[in-house]
């Protein structure tokens, strides 16, 4: 793995995807050479200033395209630091520190499923496009609350070449029910999941009940990202905390306490 | 270039610049990110006698200018400290200086801690932690006079190395805990550790730490430690390390003019990892233009009514 890049990038394009969430893409070629699916950057402000987020929070790599040098993320609007986000524009700085952390690991020949819940479907829009000049088969599960949440289907095609078999949980859109609802296991895939701590232990138990092999990409309060202020810790299979920005934020499923 | 050296320590330090103990893990994390051997030095992760599990989720969370945290002194414990983290410091830096931080739960903890790293090679001399708020019984030592005089003295006992307390801003007179140290044969005062401080999440009604409370650092608590480490300035005349909410070489300059002699900064690294040089670069801009060495700024605050 490459050492992570400090960089100030400039914003290239922002545009709204789906209500509060938005699809930024950046200026980053040094971060967008390198980064592998399920690897994540901070994103915050610098120091100049202290308004919320001063710290810089965690975004999964969404896409890459190295040809352009452009690092795509996808923002939902959760509180002050992440609606600041939403509100830039193009031309304006963030800073950036990546790629970080684990990615998925991908063994080679089997098929894959991304199973994405909100806003965790960024790191399956990544694993899709890369996947997308090789003959590896990846198929999508996306999942959200509502119609009005979910991130443009056209918009996924476009970045990834993979139409998403999109859930809602009241039926607004695409299938009616829940992720686990559409995951087929007739060709043996790896499951790799990421979203909500609901979502990841309902995904955990569906997967060890029928032996099938599942990466889950955790998130945790960050504090540094690099490993140094061991702030972000998820329970380790054998009990101790292990640390999501390093040892993750992909980890094997077996690696982990369940439930999360 | 201005003059930025100080001796301190019985050592000369290239820059005052120091990474504060819990920000930079044991150096290694930030290698790739930090220029580690152009700085004054970093200061370790906490070293416990034992491995330590430290605290549950939520460790860490934003306030307004800074952050909360509840690590709760997680750490690989001496006899692992020594066998894999030590090794890297001793054969990548050598300009640069280390201090390990201490930590126990008892004296016997720390002088165990001490006296089995005093004969290693790769550092320097060790920072007390006697004022972690985010362990049980962590203040009891940095808030209680007798604790600490025998803490001090049983540590002096067991090396020559340099010694300097972490103080808690917790107490109501830090220049009582400072003439502690020196009278009981510290070498030197860092100033100062977090604040305690909650926050509390409305919507679920539960704390947002795991560990309920933790301790405030970042930019919210620079005029603190300014002042604290002033109070401390006029209690001993003990080397200080001036510590809390240093983003800039301006900010470190507020240290030094109140009596640090050097600084260490922390939080601020996760916003920025270039920050701790370029803290160096500004206290280097600010001598350029005042036509000063850093020395001559240690403590060289004026009051109002002093002679001009």
């Amino acid at each position: 793995m490459r050492a992570p890049i400090r960089q100030w990038a400039g914003v290239r394009t922002i545009r709204k995807a789906a209500e509060e969430t938005w699809w930024m893409e950046l200026d980053a070629p040094g971060i967008a050479a390198s980064a592998v699916p399920g690897q994540f950057l901070m994103a915050g402000f610098g120091l100049t200033q202290v308004g919320a987020p001063f710290l810089p929070r965690p975004f999964s790599i969404g896409w890459t395209d190295r040809s352009t040098g452009t690092v795509g993320l996808l923002i939902r609007e959760f509180g002050g630091g992440t609606r600041r986000l939403a509100r830039l524009r193009g031309g304006d700085q963030l800073l950036l520190l990546g790629p970080l952390g684990r990615s998925f690991q991908i063994p080679n020949g089997r098929p894959l499923v991304g199973i994405g819940g909100g806003v965790g479907l960024a790191p399956f829009l990544f694993l899709a496009a890369e996947a997308r000049d090789s003959a590896a088969e990846v198929r999508l599960l996306y999942g959200e609350r509502t119609a009005d949440r979910v991130f443009d289907p056209a918009l996924i095609a476009e970045l990834t070449g993979v139409e998403p078999i999109v859930y809602t949980e009241d039926g607004s859109t695409g299938r009616h029910g829940l992720v686990l609802d559409g995951i087929d296991l007739s060709d043996d895939p790896v499951l790799l999941g990421c979203g909500p701590t609901p979502m990841l232990n309902a995904l955990e138990k569906f997967a060890r009940e029928r032996g099938s092999d599942l990466q889950v990409s955790v998130e945790e309060h960050m504090g540094c990202g690099v490993g140094t202020c061991q702030g972000c810790v998820v329970r380790g299979a054998d009990g101790s905390w292990l640390k999501s920005c390093t040892e993750g934020p992909v980890f094997d499923a077996g690696d982990l306490t369940w439930p999360i | 270039m201005a003059d930025l050296t100080q001796a301190v320590f019985g050592v000369d330090w290239q820059s005052p610049v120091l990474l504060a103990s819990g920000t930079c893990g044991y150096g290694e994390e930030y290698a790739e990110l930090i220029p580690l051997d152009r700085l004054g030095g970093l200061v370790t992760k906490a070293v416990s006698l034992e491995p330590r599990q430290g605290n549950p989720p939520h460790r860490v969370a934003e306030t307004p200018g800074g952050m909360i945290n509840a690590i709760g002194l997680q750490n690989v414990g001496l006899s692992s400290f020594i066998r894999d983290k030590l090794p890297w410091l001793a054969a990548n830096l050598s300009r640069a200086r280390v201090l390990i931080n201490v930590v126990g739960h008892t004296e016997r903890d720390f002088v165990e801690v001490v006296s089995g790293l005093d004969d290693q090679p790769g550092f320097l001399g060790f920072e007390i932690n006697v004022s972690c708020p985010n362990v049980k019984d962590g203040t009891l030592f940095g808030a209680d006079p007798e604790a600490l005089a025998t803490l001090v003295a049983a540590l002096r006992n067991e090396t020559e190395r340099p010694l300097v307390i972490k103080l808690t801003p917790n107490v109501p007179d830090i220049g009582l805990y400072a003439r502690i140290c020196e009278e009981n044969g510290a070498d030197g005062l860092s100033a100062i550790n977090t604040f305690p401080g909650m926050l509390i999440d409305i919507d679920r009604r539960r704390p947002v730490i795991g560990n309920v409370s933790g301790g405030v650092s970042g930019p919210a608590i620079l005029p603190m430690g300014v002042y604290l480490t002033w109070r401390a300035r006029q209690a001993t005349s003990l080397p200080i390390i001036g510590i809390g909410g240093i983003r800039s070489g301006d900010d470190a300059l507020q240290y030094v003019l109140a009596g640090a002699t050097l600084v260490q900064v922390g939080t601020a690294l996760f916003v920025d990892p270039q920050v701790a040089i370029q803290v160096h670069q500004g206290i280097d801009a600010y001598c350029e233009r005042n036509q000063v060495t850093l020395r001559q700024l240690v403590g060289a605050l004026e009051l109002p009514g002093d002679p001009a």
